[in-house]
């Protein structure tokens, strides 16, 4: 039975507790993670370069950690940034990871960190395809519009550039 | 009652002595000698005591039937203790040379940590008030801004003191036809929820003012908060004839300028009285169990134990902990779950 404890402090708030700023262990792959980005890459750091992991630590907004559920997210598939820059069309957006939580289910879109593993990505955008039709519905039910095999060539120019994919 | 005595500041011998408190003997050694710890501790009416009112630097007023006295403390109370044994509302007994010698047992009392001049310095309790019959912790709407997580530490000192608290939310004219008004009044329903009384307040339109005389009616009421929150404004209002001092909070800072610097109590005409403090820059739990924290939050009373890890559990990061299962559930606050961590990490 759900009480009335779901109000969101937008303008009185306070987040919960934050990270120290300290380097940490990842912990699925148990991969030593440094917080400080790579250059020219996004300043956050919500999941592990490696596996690609993350953790459900937020609840209203990004960053607030509130969330009680702290079960892994795992990354299920890729899609484009949703809110296009201003004079860009949808298939210029950025390239997201998705994230579920094994926990109770919540998915999120996270951004790509510079020194986010290539093979990983690809790995993950391969699984995606295999998603059942259901856990894909439910995507779509939030927004999210996973990326199918037509814009793989989409997800290499991300990754590698435009150059690289004219070489090869 | 001889083993608090004991603790608040008697001599350990006198405590063996005294133990059998209706030995004839010992009455009698009490009358011929007139001893004030004699007789405090035989529970006998003894002219030399009172309530300690008002507390200001190395000075007490103890009001007693004869009138009010102001007091020092005596050599041996000072040794015996790191801090003040004092508090406002404390019993005390005076010898004749208007020392307190005695404090006689607490009721109840609401102690903080004392606040350290430099990290990894030795902090001590610090005992705010005793014998109080509710606490109601001050917080402004807005200017200063709404400090939630310090209320919660003054709910959870209140909790382990099993002293029943009322939040009074002061200022609400600032906030007023604003989105935070919407947000208060929803986390004021939030914590009504929880089972305290929250009362919402403006010393400019009159908000609350019935409510909170009706709180305080006939109840000895210490009033806590950060500086600036506006805790001497509303007993002005509450009593309009005391007319204390009250400044507005700093413009540059948007904090309270720490105008009021003593403690005292001050009776109502309606009945009932009211301590006045100063504002509390921080206030760190003292006495108050890691392991047990989580029963000093009502509403995650319900669930200690039931968890997978049972009394053990911290209720951190644990698989199977039934307060986090009722945080996702929506039956606990995610703000006071937060406030529960945070106390943890840094009580």
């Amino acid at each position: 039975m759900k009480t009335c404890f779901t109000t969101q402090r937008r303008h009185i708030r306070f987040g919960g507790p934050r990270n120290a700023g300290e380097d940490f262990v990842c912990m699925y792959c148990h991969n030593i993670v440094s917080v400080q980005a790579p250059p020219g890459s996004c300043h956050n750091r919500n999941h592990c370069p490696r596996c690609l992991s993350s953790r459900h630590l937020d609840l209203y907004a990004a960053g607030d950690r509130l969330s009680a559920c702290k079960a892994r997210m795992r990354s299920i598939g890729l899609t484009l940034k949703r809110t296009p820059r201003k004079y860009a069309t949808l298939e210029q957006g950025e390239l997201m990871i998705v994230h579920q939580c094994e926990g109770c289910g919540k998915v999120s879109i996270n951004r790509i960190a510079a020194d986010d593993d290539d093979e990983a990505i690809l790995s993950v955008f391969e699984a995606s395809r295999r998603l059942d039709s259901q856990a894909n519905a439910h995507l779509i039910e939030s927004g999210i519009f996973l990326l199918t095999t037509n814009e793989l060539q989409l997800v290499y120019r991300r990754l590698y550039g435009r150059e690289w994919l004219r070489q090869t | 009652m001889v083993r608090r005595i004991a603790v608040t500041g008697y001599a350990p011998r006198l405590e063996t002595v005294c133990q059998p408190r209706d030995i004839p003997w010992l009455a009698f050694l009490c009358i011929e000698t007139g001893s004030i710890t004699l007789n405090a501790l035989l529970n006998r009416t003894n002219p030399y005591s009172g309530i300690v009112i008002k507390k200001i630097t190395n000075a007490y007023l103890v009001q007693s039937d004869a009138g009010n006295l102001t007091c020092t403390l005596s050599q041996r109370l000072k040794q015996q203790s790191t801090g003040d044994p004092v508090a406002i509302g404390d019993k005390v007994c005076w010898n004749e040379a208007a020392q307190i010698a005695v404090v006689l047992p607490r009721r109840n009392q609401l102690a903080r940590r004392s606040a350290v001049p430099m990290p990894g310095a030795h902090a001590h309790e610090q005992v705010i008030v005793a014998n109080v019959d509710q606490i109601v912790p001050v917080i402004a709407a807005a200017s200063p801004r709404l400090a939630w997580r310090l209320l919660d530490r003054y709910l959870v000192s209140a909790e382990s003191a099993e002293i029943p608290a009322v939040v009074c939310i002061t200022k609400m004219d600032l906030v007023d036809s604003r989105p935070e008004s919407e947000e208060i009044e929803a986390v004021a329903a939030e914590y009504r929820a929880i089972g305290y009384g929250v009362i919402l307040t403006s010393m400019v339109s009159g908000q609350g003012m019935e409510e909170i005389q009706a709180v305080l009616r006939g109840r000895l009421s210490v009033f806590v908060g950060k500086s600036g929150v506006g805790k001497t404004s509303l007993l002005n209002a509450i009593e309009p004839g005391l007319r204390l001092r009250v400044q507005e909070t700093s413009q540059a800072t948007g904090k309270g300028r720490h105008t009021t610097t003593h403690m005292e109590m001050f009776p109502l005409q309606f009945g009932g009285a009211i301590i006045d403090t100063p504002g509390i820059r921080e206030f760190g739990l003292w006495d108050v169990d890691q392991d047990d924290l989580a029963l000093f939050f009502p509403e995650m009373r319900p669930f200690v134990g039931v968890c997978k890890f049972g009394r053990s559990c911290r209720h951190d990061e644990e698989p199977g902990c039934a307060i986090r299962r009722a945080v996702n559930a929506g039956l606990i606050s995610p703000y006071r779950y937060q406030s529960y961590l945070k106390l943890r990490a840094q009580p």
